[in-house]
C-alpha cells in the first residue's frame, strides 16, 4: 500500500486516473479488512476493564442469538415494520405521484408546490404530538408523521426529475403522434426514475429516524422502546442487539432498494 | 414562487385553523385557537427563559453542523482528490450510510453523559454523511483542465486544493449543507423529546405532557420558522460566496 500511497501522493496529473483503478480494485478488501480490524480492536478493548455498559462484539453476537430463540426480539422488529412499511410506502407513493404530476402540469405545480417547497426544512417530527394529540397515541399517528416525513423528498425528486425531461424527447414524441398520458408513461416517467430512487432512498433513511425516535418517545412495542426499555432497565445485552437489528434493518432495506433500483434502471448507467 | 402567494398561503392557512377553532367542533386542548396560541408564540420569543431554550436547541444544531461541515468537507476532498483516501473512506461511507445513526444515541449518553455532549455528537454523524457525499463527488467532478493549468503553473498541491479543488466542488458542498441543515435540527429536536431537561423539543413535550398545547404549538411554530430561517440562511450565504454556478436540484436552487 505504502509505495502506492507515495505514487498517489506524488504525481498530480494522475490523481485521477489512480483514484479510479485503486477504488476499483481494492475498495472491498480494504472496506473489510478496516470492519475487521475494528471490530478486533473493540474486542481487545472489551476483554480489559471496562465499565458494564461496554460489551464486545462476541459478547453480542452470543447475546443476538439468544434474543432471537428467545422471542425477545422478534415481535419487535415485527412491530416495527408494521409502522414503517405502511408510513414509507404510503407517503413516498403519495409524493412520487404527486411530483411527477406537479413536474408536468402547471396548475398542480402552481397550487402545489409553494406549499411542499415552503413547509420542507420544518423538521417534521415537530409534528409527531400534534398528530398524535389528533388521531391518538396508537400505531396510526406513527404511520402517519412517517408518512409526512417520505412524501417531502420523494415529492421534491420526483418534481425535478419530471422537469428535467429532455425537451426534445417530448417534442419528438409529440410529433409523432404520441398521446398526452402516453408521453407522462414513456418518456417523462422514464427520464425522472434515476430521481425518484434517488429520493425514495432518502425517504427510506428518513422513515427509519422517524420510526425509532418516534417508538422511543411512545411506544409499548417496537425496536425503538426495545432500545429505551432495556437501558432504563440496565439490560445492555438487548439494548445493543437490538440496536445491531435496526442497524441490521437499515442496512438491508437500503440494499434491497438497490437491488430494486439496478432491476428497474438496467437499462441506465447507474453510478452511485 | 412569488411572495405574494406565500403570504396568501400562509394567510389561507391561519385563516382555516382559525374558524376550524372557532366551530366549536373540537375541544381547545385539541385544537387552540390562534388567540391563544399567538400570545404564547409572543411570550416564546420575548421572554429570557424561553430564548434560552431556543438557544440551547440552536447551538446544539449549530455546533454539531459545523464540525460535520468541517470534517466532511476535508473528508469529501481528500476521498475525491486522492486514490488511497479514497479507497479507505468510501467503503466507510457506503457500508454504514444506510444505518439509522440515531439507534446509537443511548450508547451516546452513556459515553458522553445526558449532557448537551451526546447530542451534539449525534449531530454530527447524522449530518456528516450528506456532507461527505456531496463534498466527495463535488471534488471529483472538477474539470482536469482547471487542474491541469493550475498544476502547470507551479501551483502546490495545497494550493490547488485550496484555489481549484474546493471553489469548484462549492456548489456540491453548499447542496450537501442544505441537505443537512433540516437534518441537524431533527436529530437536535428528536433527542430533546427523548432526553432533556431543556431546549425546544424539550419544551413540546413538557406542554404535551402538562395539557398546555398552546405553548406545544407555539413551540413547534418556533421550530419552524428556525429551520426555515437556517434553510434561508445557507442559501443566503451559498448565494453570496458561489454566485458562478448553479447545480440542477432543490437543493441548489
Amino acid at each position: 500500500m505504502a509505495p502506492l500511497a507515495f505514487a498517489a501522493l506524488g504525481s498530480a496529473a494522475n490523481w485521477r486516473a489512480l483514484d479510479f483503478s485503486v477504488s476499483c480494485m481494492n475498495a472491498r478488501v480494504i472496506g473489510w479488512g478496516l470492519i475487521v480490524l475494528t471490530l478486533g480492536i473493540w474486542q481487545l478493548v472489551a476483554l480489559g476493564e471496562h465499565p458494564e455498559f461496554v460489551l464486545g462484539p462476541a459478547e453480542i453476537a452470543g447475546d443476538f442469538a439468544a434474543a432471537l430463540r428467545s422471542g425477545e426480539l422478534l415481535p419487535h422488529v415485527g412491530a416495527s415494520l408494521l409502522r414503517s412499511l405502511p408510513g414509507f410506502a404510503l407517503g413516498s407513493a403519495i409524493g412520487v405521484i404527486l411530483g411527477l404530476l406537479a413536474g408536468v402540469a402547471r396548475s398542480l405545480d402552481q397550487m402545489l408546490s409553494p406549499l411542499v417547497f415552503l413547509t420542507y426544512p420544518v423538521p417534521k417530527i415537530v409534528f409527531l404530538p400534534i398528530v398524535m394529540l389528533w388521531i391518538g397515541i396508537g400505531d396510526a399517528s406513527k404511520i402517519v408523521i412517517i408518512a409526512l416525513a417520505c412524501f417531502y423528498p420523494c415529492f421534491i425528486n420526483a418534481y425535478y426529475g419530471a422537469r428535467s425531461t429532455p425537451t426534445i424527447m417530448v417534442w419528438a414524441s409529440l410529433n409523432m403522434g404520441a398521446r398526452r398520458s402516453q408521453v407522462f408513461r414513456k418518456i417523462v416517467v422514464p427520464s425522472a426514475l434515476p430521481l425518484v430512487f434517488a429520493g425514495l432512498r432518502v425517504s427510506l433513511a428518513l422513515s427509519f429516524i422517524l420510526l425509532f425516535s418516534a417508538e422511543m418517545i411512545n411506544a409499548r412495542s417496537g425496536l425503538g422502546f426495545l432500545i429505551r426499555q432495556s437501558e432504563s432497565s440496565l439490560r445492555f445485552d438487548l439494548m445493543y442487539v437490538s440496536i445491531v437489528a435496526v442497524a441490521a434493518l437499515g442496512y438491508a432495506s437500503d440494499q434491497l432498494l438497490l437491488l430494486a433500483r439496478r432491476r428497474v434502471l438496467a437499462w441506465q448507467e447507474v453510478r452511485s | 414562487m412569488s411572495v405574494f402567494r406565500r403570504l396568501a398561503l400562509v394567510v389561507a392557512g391561519l385563516t382555516l385553523w382559525e374558524l376550524a377553532a372557532r366551530s366549536g367542533m373540537w375541544s381547545p386542548i385539541i385544537l387552540p385557537s390562534l388567540a391563544r396560541i399567538g400570545p404564547e408564540f409572543w411570550f416564546l420569543a420575548t421572554s429570557t427563559a424561553s430564548l434560552l431554550e431556543v438557544w440551547h436547541s440552536l447551538f446544539r444544531g449549530l455546533s454539531g453542523f459545523a464540525l460535520a461541515a468541517v470534517v466532511g468537507v476535508a473528508l469529501g476532498v481528500l476521498m475525491g482528490r486522492s486514490a488511497v483516501a479514497a479507497a479507505f473512506l468510501s467503503p466507510i461511507f457506503s457500508g454504514t450510510y444506510p444505518i439509522p445513526k440515531i439507534a446509537l444515541f443511548p450508547i451516546f449518553v452513556y459515553l458522553f453523559g445526558i449532557g448537551s455532549l451526546a447530542k451534539v455528537v449525534l449531530v454530527f454523524l447524522e449530518c456528516l454523511y450528506p456532507i461527505v457525499v456531496t463534498t466527495h463527488a463535488g471534488s471529483r467532478a472538477v474539470n482536469r483542465v482547471l487542474l491541469w493549468s493550475a498544476a502547470n503553473m507551479g501551483a502546490s498541491r495545497g494550493r490547488i486544493l485550496a484555489r481549484v479543488v474546493v471553489p469548484a466542488a462549492a456548489p456540491f458542498i453548499f447542496a450537501g449543507f442544505r441537505m443537512a441543515l433540516p437534518i441537524a435540527m431533527i436529530v437536535v429536536i428528536i433527542t430533546e423529546m427523548i432526553s432533556s431537561a431543556d431546549g425546544l423539543g424539550y419544551l413540546v413535550m413538557y406542554s404535551l405532557a402538562s395539557f398546555r398545547t398552546d405553548r406545544m404549538l407555539a413551540a413547534v411554530v418556533a421550530i419552524s420558522l428556525l429551520g426555515l430561517m437556517l434553510d434561508r440562511l445557507v442559501v443566503i450565504l451559498r448565494d453570496r460566496l458561489v454566485f458562478w454556478e448553479r447545480l440542477e436540484s432543490y437543493y441548489a436552487e
